[in-house]
């Protein structure tokens, strides 16, 4: 038997107080106990707390678990506020919005005239690239151009109907300074150039596409407060309503020396299975409207010749998620008992 | 053990509970607290309780005014006593066992420990044949003496109760005095606060006798 097997050195325990001043003895014996057995001591209390918080939670789910509508009906609430965001993220993801590459794409494309030849064109290339502020330049073909447009739109087949190639050759132009102003200048200096028929500034539309990721990013992020906030008060109520039923039982741990940790410690298991389980239906939410989506999906993209599949919550994406709602949930039951607690005394 | 100092307590800033109580209570000691119904009994068992502080004066428990207690270590302060409640404060969806084990759970007592300690509390009280029956199918003599039970288990230096015989027959009474005489005879302080004068008598122990908050006789010391 370790540290408490004896009555007598279970009183001498008992009346030992965690903080410094605060022992009050009843008893008052005076205890000689050394470094070694202040070891014990807190080692037997940190099981002691181990123990008590597995058997919370254990208990805490078995509460759940006894009454499952009612507390599924709590996750299903925690999971539709969590798929929204969610869903809107992944959407935003598969439109490669939040893409990063998007900043190394600020480039000038130079259009020549529809009438310029191979070798016109590779002088003008050549004219062009001699300027400062060019750091390198690529020379693409009619050819060249409506591959690359057929491929980036993903439509194999429908191009294939026209008659005769309606693009100009071009010159995509990497500027030494990506500065708005030191492009736009090399812009004018370029369409001067004989043979050029139009400068176009992808900056323009680089910063419009990142003003639109921006946009999109902060809106998901908005809907993800509000929606947590929305779980922190399902979990905050359902908590209360526990916390109201077990009243009495709070009450009389209290007067027998239950600390407010004590006391708090199964419903905020609770506050966290919920919010588990809440996770866990969003994650199985989501997949099933992957599913419902997919057929229609696939079938428009294939009637533009298009393939495209419908974005997933990979294995980091599914933890974050639950992640999220188990700390969610924990926090709503925190909130909720200690608000609660300050008002209950026994009697 | 128990040194009251000039103590008042009011509520709701007029009406006095009690006033002017100086008594002091030896280590090992066994005390009633008598007086009719809003003498002040049970609010001066709160006092020792630290459910509530003194408006005026000190209450000394051990060498140390609990007034002065900070509110994180009240309730390590209050594992240190036993309570009886005229009203047992059982928890009635668990069994008599886990309610006899609740200290020794909030205390961190390691299981078969505390299962140890609950049967020796039970067998104690004579209900051992019981510890797995609800509190509901339970006389009421029963479950006062689950309520001692849960009282003793930790083997606090101070037991305190409040009416611990008030709805029991004579014969229980003086059953369940009997226990709080034994637990007084292994060294526990014992502090009872009842009416039931002629109980009271038989037992020959100081009494304390309150009326109107004041402490007006105080007989039998020993």
């Amino acid at each position: 038997m370790k540290s408490s097997a004896t009555p007598r050195r279970q009183q001498g325990a008992a009346l030992k107080t965690p903080r410094k001043a605060a022992a009050k003895p009843l008893a008052d014996k005076p205890s000689q106990r050394g470094a070694r057995s202040q070891q014990t001591r807190f080692s037997s209390r940190l099981r002691a707390w181990g123990r008590h918080h597995r058997s919370m939670a254990w208990d805490s789910f078995q509460r759940l678990v006894r009454y499952p509508l009612g507390n599924l009906l709590t996750m299903l609430a925690i999971a539709i506020a969590l798929v929204l965001p969610a869903a809107l993220w992944l959407t935003l993801d598969s439109a490669r919005l939040l893409d990063a590459e998007l900043d190394e794409s600020a480039t000038l494309t130079v259009y020549l005239e529809l009438s310029t030849d191979a070798a016109q064109a590779q002088r003008i290339e050549e004219a062009v690239n001699a300027e400062q502020s060019v750091l390198e330049t690529r020379l693409i073909s009619a050819e060249q151009g409506m591959a690359e447009f057929q491929q980036s739109l993903g439509l194999d087949n429908a191009l294939a109907g026209l008659e005769s190639n309606p693009l100009p050759i071009s010159i995509v132009v990497h500027p030494s300074s990506i500065e708005p102003v030191a492009m736009q200048q090399l812009a004018a200096t370029l369409e001067a150039f004989s043979g050029v028929d139009e400068v176009r500034l992808d900056l323009a539309w680089v910063e419009r596409l990142r003003n639109l990721a921006e946009l999109g990013r902060r809106v998901a992020l908005a809907l993800g407060a509000l929606f947590g906030l929305g779980v922190l008060l399902v979990v905050g109520n359902t908590i209360r309503l526990s916390v109201e039923s077990r009243r009495r039982e709070i009450e009389v741990v209290m007067l027998i020396g239950a600390t407010h940790a004590f006391v708090r410690r199964p419903f905020l298991y609770s506050g966290a299975w919920y919010g588990v389980g809440g996770g866990l239906l969003a994650l199985g939410l989501l997949g099933l409207g992957n599913h419902w989506l997919s057929l229609p999906v696939a079938a428009l993209a294939a009637s533009y010749g298009a393939s495209f599949s419908l974005p997933q919550l990979d294995v980091t994406g599914s933890t974050i998620l639950l992640s999220c709602s188990t700390l969610l949930g924990w926090l709503g039951a925190w909130l909720a008992v200690t608000r609660h607690l300050s008002s209950i005394r026994p009697k | 053990m128990i040194a009251f100092e000039h103590v008042g307590k009011r509520y709701g800033g007029r009406f006095e509970a009690l006033a002017h109580l100086n008594f002091r209570v030896a280590r090992g000691e066994m005390v009633f607290l008598t007086g009719h119904s809003g003498a002040g009994k049970s609010s001066l068992l709160r006092l020792v309780m630290r459910l509530e502080k003194p408006s005026r004066g000190r209450v000394v428990v051990a060498g140390h005014d609990i007034a002065q207690l900070h509110a994180s270590q009240v309730p390590f302060y209050r594992r240190q006593i036993g309570v009886v409640f005229q009203d047992h404060q059982l928890l009635f969806d668990r069994s008599i066992f886990h309610n006899v084990s609740l200290p020794l759970e909030i205390q961190g007592v390691e299981p078969r420990e505390a299962a140890r300690r609950v049967r020796a509390a039970l067998d104690k009280v004579g209900l051992l044949h019981r510890e797995k029956a609800l509190p509901i199918e339970l006389s009421g003599g029963e479950q006062q003496r689950v309520g001692i039970a849960r009282a003793v288990v930790n083997k606090p230096a101070l037991l305190l109760a409040d009416e611990p015989t008030g709805n029991l027959d004579p014969q229980l009474s003086a059953d369940i005095m009997a226990l709080f005489e034994d637990f007084n005879r292994i060294g526990t302080t014992v502090m009872i606060a009842s009416h039931d004068l002629a109980l009271i008598a038989q037992l020959r122990h100081r009494i304390l006798r309150l009326s109107d908050g004041r402490l007006v006789a105080d007989e039998g010391a020993a």
